[in-house]
């Protein structure tokens, strides 16, 4: 069993190796972590080797420096060139691993063998999946180098940007896997996989959008109930001081909602615009609550990418800069203000809240259902 | 260990999707230590066979054995060589790694593997393109390290699936000459081939597949033992009267009759000697269904005492194209079968 699985080992090694893409991308990972390696920050703001970014407000008042290192790595390193660049470069070089195993002639081959074809099938997955490790180990421990000498923070929390990754390219290289052995070609395999991705990440989006909708709408509400609070309080005394005016008695009286619109008509559109929110509010919710479902059974590429930051960065740590006028503008509640900051947090508290368990569990049972059919298909395939 | 089977098929079938069904029941021994080969016109169902027994194809039924255990029985295959025809082996190996690899996967150990690869490669010709990547190899030379690999596992059993497809006639005659060596070393060897006059220089036993179904097995002399015959051919005839004169020989020698039987297969419109063997006479060539040369004596003295001139005498064995002929051809219509694998079509068969 062991002879078999290191023969596939190396044999995926050789296959990788033979595969330009694999070390191009280990040489762009090299070049991304040095444009790393040459960004700095200060009291000043940001520089670039030699030169000093005086366009980007950053500096380290605002974002200390061991965070911004840290930052810059789940954001860049992880959001934008491992979960993206990377993995697509990957997706091509390993999208090929089953169009080329069941290929007439080589399945023959390998299926003569005393191996089990669910055990071939597996082992070849895992060696897909070699590829985006080894891949993401080499760039995680020269960024965590990269991090030490520059951000002054030895963070070995960055290796859990490995697990993470791999775990986040599982989801894409499973559907890969399975579509390669339905379709039989690396091509149809590769754009189908693609497609899916960009399904995720239109429901990522669609899904973030919500949220932020739901949770602006809920602002805007709580600042309308307070308005209204504020304007009854104010309709009621004015009441109770013209009624006592004529002579009539304040005592238990308590104006009625009618009594404070005809006092207070400016009333009426505040409780118009609150009844409007709640509507707002019930058809957001219902779409969010169907976004969210669908994610529930389908793999989570955001949120499981997002894991790491939850685990590497306080948002605490984070001064935020003042908010100017032109953003106050651009706020798009017209007559009701909501805090943008408090807006941010409050979104980013909603996906903190679903739970490690949920992200990650709900998509490995994706991916386990998916092998599960791969493994059948593969299994009782003729070749 | 004469009589032992190295592979005991009963009843195999395969049908594919679409009511194709390109086995229908195929029952076949091959005895270990033989050379057994397999023919059969294209979509005979050959390979189809041979991947079931490498457990590439799942069949629709199957009874029978390989190396004392149930077909499909995967640890078994540790003790199968195998070479599948049209095979891919990795452009980005050499000769040495795809041996070594393939040992690896039939669980040979790194050591033994390592002793074997120079070895294997030695007796296939490739020791000098063992580090060279099979990109660079002609289809002869991935057919040699084919082998190669297909013996790396030290195989009880080896199943070679067109073995000589791409090679030279030199190759061929190599493989022909590691697969005499591998009968040597006592190994089981199923050959399956398109080329009969290959197949007839190296297996001991044989089998006809034609449209999923066995029509002939056994050794070559058992398949031809009622179609070999004796040729006497008789020189100074007059061509006009030659027809006559020989029967007028054999009259003299007195007749046999068919008494309402059917002559044999092969011998329509042939009358009979007393001996009760068939013969023919056409042109000045007198063709007798024997295969014993002390049959025929009599004849020869007998055109000598009439002072006749005998020109040749051969015995004749039909070849095992002759046979794959025969069993291709359809007794009731003498038109050739239609290739390939047998389809219900509208409740019938074609």
């Amino acid at each position: 069993m062991i002879t078999q699985t290191l023969a596939m080992l190396v044999d995926a090694y050789r296959e990788l190796n033979a595969k330009k893409l694999f070390w191009i991308t280990m040489l762009l990972s090299g070049l991304v972590v040095a444009v790393f390696a040459l960004v700095g920050i200060d009291k000043q703001g940001m520089t670039f080797a030699w030169f000093r970014l005086g366009f980007v407000p950053v500096n380290t008042d605002i974002v200390p420096r061991d965070v911004f290192y840290k930052a810059m790595f789940t954001n860049l390193g992880i959001g934008i060139w491992l979960t993206w660049v990377a993995a697509i470069l990957a997706l091509i070089s390993t999208a090929g691993i089953f169009p080329q195993l069941i290929t007439g002639g080589a399945i023959e081959t390998v299926l003569s063998k005393p191996i089990g074809r669910v055990r071939l099938f597996l082992t070849k997955y895992t060696m897909g999946l070699l590829f985006v490790t080894l891949q993401v180990a080499v760039f995680t421990v020269a960024s965590f180098i990269v991090i030490g000498i520059r951000g002054k923070t030895w963070e070995f929390g960055l290796f859990l940007a490995i697990p993470i990754v791999v775990v986040f390219f599982s989801y894409l290289f499973c559907v890969c896997a399975l579509l390669g052995l339905v379709t039989r070609s690396t091509i149809a395999a590769l754009l189908l996989t693609g497609l899916f991705w960009v399904t995720l990440f239109v429901l990522n989006a669609g899904d973030a959008a919500l949220v932020q909708f739901r949770e602006s709408t809920r602002m805007v509400m709580e600042d309308r109930q307070s308005r209204i609070d504020l304007a009854e309080r104010n309709t009621a005394r004015l009441l109770r001081t013209e009624r006592e005016k004529e002579g009539e008695s304040v005592e238990g009286y308590e104006p009625t909602r009618e009594e404070m619109v005809a006092r207070n008509p400016f009333l009426q559109r505040l409780y118009d615009g609150l009844d409007e929110d709640k509507d707002d509010l019930r058809a957001l919710q219902k779409w969010s609550t169907f976004i969210y479902s669908a994610k529930t059974i389908l793999p989570k590429t955001g949120e499981t990418s997002a894991l790491l930051e939850r685990n590497l960065i306080d948002p605490d740590e984070i001064t935020p800069p003042e908010n100017d006028e032109e953003a106050a503008d651009m706020n798009p509640t017209d007559d009701v203000n909501v805090d943008r900051d408090e807006l941010g947090k409050r979104v980013q508290e909603v996906f903190r809240e679903r739970s490690v368990a949920w992200v990650l569990g709900t998509s490995l049972a994706f991916e386990a259902v998916v092998l599960l059919l791969s493994c059948a298909i593969f299994a009782r395939r003729d070749f | 260990m004469p009589g032992e089977l190295a592979i005991d098929l009963r009843h195999v079938a395969k049908t594919y999707k679409g009511r194709v069904h390109a086995l229908r029941g195929v029952d076949m021994r091959i005895h270990k230590g033989e050379i057994f080969g397999l023919l059969g016109p294209n979509g005979a169902g050959k390979s189809t066979l041979v991947k079931i027994l490498m457990t590439v194809i799942r069949p629709s039924k199957c009874e029978g054995t390989m190396l004392g255990h149930k077909v499909g029985h995967k640890p078994t295959l540790a003790r199968v060589g195998y070479l599948p025809e049209h095979h891919r082996f990795p452009d980005y190996l050499t000769g040495a790694q795809v041996v070594d690899f393939y040992g690896a996967m039939c669980k040979v150990p790194r050591r033994e593997r390592k002793a074997k690869t120079g070895k294997l490669l030695e007796l296939v010709g490739m020791s000098e393109w063992a580090k060279k990547k099979l990109g660079g190899y002609s289809k002869g030379m991935r057919q040699r390290v084919g082998i190669a690999q297909a013996l790396v596992n030290d195989p009880e059993l080896v199943l070679l699936d067109e073995p000589t497809d791409g090679v030279d006639p030199v190759g061929r005659r190599d493989i022909r000459n590691i697969l005499q060596q591998m009968k040597s070393d006592g190994r089981t060897v199923f050959l399956n081939s398109h080329l009969l006059s290959e197949l007839e220089m190296v297996c001991d036993r044989v089998a006809i597949l034609v449209q999923g179904t066995v029509r002939a097995q056994g050794t070559i002399d058992e398949l031809t033992v009622d179609k070999r015959r004796y040729e006497i051919e008789l020189a100074g005839l007059d061509p006009k009267g030659a027809t006559e004169r020989i029967t007028r020989v054999i009259a003299s020698l007195g007749l046999g009759s068919w008494d309402g039987q059917e002559p044999p297969a092969g011998w329509k419109g042939s009358s009979r000697l007393a001996s009760g063997h068939a013969y023919r006479v056409e042109a000045s060539t007198l063709h007798v269904q024997t295969a014993e040369p002390s049959e025929i004596q009599g004849l020869i003295d007998a055109f000598r005492r009439e002072s006749l001139q005998i020109r040749a005498i051969r015995p004749f064995r039909p070849s095992l194209e002759d046979l794959f002929m025969e069993a291709v051809t359809d007794p009731t219509t003498g038109k050739t079968l239609l290739p390939g694998a047998s389809r219900d079509l509208k409740g019938g068969r074609r």
